[in-house]
């Protein structure tokens, strides 16, 4: 992590997508008549619902399976998931909380310096991409943690991993690399 | 091979075999066991010149394939195994976009080999091949450094640039290739040879090969397009020298956005390095760098972060006040209800709204300053919408109109939004109680527990999400009036399901999109399937359309078969006396399949074939049946079966090769 400064890096996550299932079949069509905060796709059948308190935007299938994003943290999340299922459940579906499992998780962190890009790759190679025609960030990908990281020139970091935990350690892995290569 | 065998008449095993007979012949009881055995043996023939040559073909090491063909292939690929027919097909497109790129021989083979191994490692499955070719050429180019941009092939290909950089990143990862970085010294003499600077162009490309260096020590190149820095740069090397180029044709040259340049330019003139003068440019190097633009960018905005957060906390402040006022004035205005003025006496005839304001303004009362300053920041925008200025003066008048403004604010709203005052307004004053009160409960519920039921949600609150009935309508209205087009289209999609149902042409079609393949022809009538399939094909000149448009006219209509049976057989008559290839191919499959067997027909007709000759009844019998299988061979159906068959024969042996490759084209459409 921050073996090589003592400034503490503050990670900070900005989206965590996760997914449950409802094992019920869900009408559609009721939930968009009588829910007051959602919105009916008709032509992708799904319903989006969104949760004011944690800040979540819902995908509903009639299958019964429900992907939530917006939330800022793992708990959040998870409690999101589980108002919505209570209003589901209020609106008049058997349904029950199954199958939680939280999917992405996006953080941002920010380096106290810049990076030297071409350099970075060349050192990094072939875990580092980085195509300036493309994009302006070198995309660092680690396959155990099954986390992409985006480096930018600035020094910011654009993290995203299965879970949190991933993220972090992510941030732990790549920091020596960057400093090496930092301005 | 008779090394170990035994003679089957006399059980003896010496066996000799000659090879030049070709014989192996049992030396106990004379029989001959095997004739004519092929050998592996090279052999010699004469040549007009009097040498002798070895006898054989050339294979090649890629195809396994069957052996040519006699009389020759009509195509290259056939007869070739896929893997084959994928790997010429390949190298031919690799071909062709390369020499438009005016690649060398020995790149073309580079990408080649590129493309082996991909198609090897199985990339090219799920993608265009053309992206796949396009990816494998780009990666040549960047491996040898040769100036070529992905936008160029990209604009050849007219594919998104993203696209066909996804797909190399994707071939360069599996293929395990580093591609060297895009260094965008690489292009300042490609753009300056299109840019026409003459005798200077060495001196300019000098020139702006230093800027660059220097805009690369400055920070401006990482995370940028190179083409973009090479065009900054070219532009102020040719003023440097007195070319003047102007910012468009710059940008024709090297195909960025003019804001683009305009703002690489800008970046260029804040570092130290654009006050030199042009003589002491080239002399001196300035020591420092610069941050990236980037960089400072995200300075500065930082710092309008912190004034602004400042700049907040003030507000807030004065806000507590006023909301302090706020609720002296919701007092009062309680009190004085029944006094509202004329004008607004309508909008308060409707108990609920007023049942829900007295409640909102009953919570309100009963909030902390905080959340009433919360309750203001949402406000905020509906008293905008009332055109109210001076709601933070705190004068009485002003209090006076805020407390009448809040009664009325939604009954207001409810003119504002029009045809809906229930559900908006319900809608709307729900949110701001619901995120007044949640506020006041978020301390308790972020402690709740794992299980579903209950603990830590609140119920009344997740209530307030349903609509009740009426509210339910007006949204259900609303969405109506939103999508009516998707359920206009959906209705009408409904109805053709349904007519086609009932004509028994109902096909079961599944939404696949191939972009490549062509739709599939549907006519009603079989005429009509035709010629709509000839201009997509356009296959041939010769093919005499006034034949096939009176076809169409006098043809039959597939439910009717008894009358237009005699009407098509003299119609096939005339067309086959006029020899039109179009008729041959109509009346061919039909009447020749018979004596023919041509292979491309569907087996259903093949099957039938036996029985057409023999009856005409059969044949009418059949004609639905055959109508059927390929929309345009079988058209009118009861074709023929009469005994004009034999005159008509004749006369069709005469375009027996027409008439193969017409079918062939057609059977392969």
């Amino acid at each position: 992590m921050d073996a090589e400064s003592d400034v503490a890096l503050d990670i900070l996550i900005t989206n965590v997508v996760c997914v449950f299932r409802t094992r019920c079949h869900l009408n559609l069509r009721k939930i968009a008549l009588e829910g007051a905060n959602v919105i009916y796709k008709r032509d992708v059948g799904k319903v989006l619902m969104k949760l004011r308190k944690p800040r979540i935007t819902a995908t509903i299938w009639s299958s019964g399976k429900v992907i939530c994003t917006g939330a800022t943290s793992e708990e959040e999340a998870k409690f999101g998931a589980r108002r919505l299922a209570r209003s589901l459940q209020k609106l008049g579906f058997q349904v029950i909380f199954t199958d939680f499992k939280v999917v992405n998780v996006l953080a941002v962190c920010n380096m106290p310096f810049e990076i030297r890009l071409p350099e970075f790759t060349k050192n990094n190679r072939p875990h580092a991409s980085y195509e300036p025609e493309l994009h302006p960030a070198v995309c660092y990908r680690i396959k155990t943690l099954r986390a992409t990281l985006q480096i930018f020139s600035t020094g910011s970091i654009t993290v995203t991993g299965p879970n949190v935990k991933a993220v972090a350690s992510a941030v732990e892995q790549i920091y020596p690399f960057v400093f090496e290569s930092r301005k | 091979m008779p090394g170990g065998r035994v003679c089957a008449a006399c059980g003896c095993s010496e066996i000799e075999v000659d090879a030049a007979r070709g014989d192996a012949v049992c030396t106990g009881c004379g029989s001959v066991l095997e004739d004519n055995i092929i050998v592996s043996e090279v052999q010699f023939v004469e040549n007009s010149g009097g040498g002798s040559s070895a006898v054989g073909q050339f294979v090649s090491l890629d195809g396994a394939g069957k052996t040519p063909t006699l009389g020759g292939g009509f195509h290259a690929n056939l007869g070739k195994e896929s893997r084959a027919q994928t790997l010429q097909n390949g190298k031919r497109q690799i071909h062709h976009l390369g020499n438009q790129l005016q690649l060398n021989q020995h790149c073309l083979d580079t990408a080649f080999n590129f493309f082996k191994m991909a198609v090897s490692k199985h990339l090219t499955r799920g993608r265009k091949m053309t992206h796949v070719i396009a990816a494998c050429l780009y990666l040549v180019c960047r491996t040898e450094g040769t100036p070529h941009m992905l936008l160029d092939l990209s604009d050849l290909l007219q594919v998104n640039v993203y696209v066909l950089g996804k797909t190399f990143l994707l071939l360069a990862r599996e293929l395990c290739i580093n591609a060297p970085a895009i260094d965008p010294c690489l292009y300042i003499p490609r753009f300056a040879h299109m840019l026409e600077f003459g005798d200077k162009n060495h001196e300019v490309s000098m020139t702006a090969l230093r800027l660059l260096q220097r805009m690369k020590r400055d920070w401006m190149h990482t995370g940028r397009r190179p083409s973009g820095l090479c065009g900054a740069a070219l532009l102020v090397a040719a003023r440097m020298h007195d070319f003047r180029r102007t910012v468009k044709e710059v940008i024709r040259v090297v195909k960025v956005c003019e804001s683009t340049l305009r703002k690489r330019l800008t970046e260029f003139e804040d570092t130290p390095t654009s006050q030199l003068t042009i003589d002491e440019f080239m002399k001196i190097d300035l020591e420092e760098e610069c941050d990236p633009p980037s960089f400072t960018a995200g300075q500065k905005k930082l710092k309008i972060q912190q004034l602004e957060k400042a700049l907040s906390k003030k507000l807030e402040d004065f806000e507590g006040e006023i909301s302090s006022y706020q609720d002296e004035i919701e007092i009062e205005l309680e009190n004085s209800r029944p006094k509202a003025k004329g004008v607004f006496a309508n909008f308060t005839k409707d108990d609920s709204i007023e049942d829900n304001t007295s409640s909102i303004l009953g919570e309100e009362e009963a909030e902390d300053e905080e959340l009433e300053a919360a309750a203001n920041h949402l406000n905020k925008d509906f008293y905008n919408e009332l055109h109210e200025k001076d709601r933070l003066k705190k004068s009485e008048d002003g209090e006076w109109k805020n407390g009448k403004e809040a009664t009325v604010r939604p009954p207001a709203l409810e003119s504002l939004l029009g045809p809906l005052p229930t559900a908006a307004s319900l809608g709307i004053t729900e949110s701001i109680k619901e995120c007044i009160s949640t506020k006041d409960r978020e301390p308790g519920e972020n402690t709740g527990d794992g299980e579903l039921d209950l603990s830590g949600i609140d119920d009344s609150e997740i209530d307030r999400y349903i609509l009740n009935e009426t509210e339910a309508q007006i949204k259900a209205e609303l969405w109506m009036k939103e999508n009516a087009d998707y359920l206009k289209e959906q209705k009408e999609k409904e109805a053709r399901i349904a007519k086609e149902k009932e004509l028994g042409i109902y096909k079961e079609h599944k939404p696949k999109k191939s972009a490549k393949k062509r739709e599939p022809i549907q006519a009603s009538t079989a005429g009509e399937a035709i010629e709509k399939m000839l201009e997509q094909k356009k296959i041939s000149s010769k093919i005499n359309y006034n034949v096939l448009r009176d076809l169409n006219s006098k043809g039959s209509n597939t439910p009717k078969k008894e009358d237009d049976s005699t009407d098509d057989s003299t119609n096939t008559k005339k067309l086959s006396r006029r020899k039109s290839i179009a008729s041959r191919n109509i009346a061919n499959p039909v009447n020749s399949v018979g004596k023919r067997l041509r292979p491309l027909i569907s087996t259903q007709l093949a099957k039938k074939a036996a029985t057409e000759e023999v009856t005409f009844q059969n044949a009418q019998a059949e004609a639905p049946d055959l109508e059927k299988p390929a929309a345009v061979l079988v058209e009118s159906g009861p074709v023929a079966y009469n005994p004009d068959e034999e005159v008509e024969e004749e006369e069709i042996e005469e375009d027996d090769d027409h008439c193969m490759s017409a079918l062939q084209l057609m059977g392969g459409n």
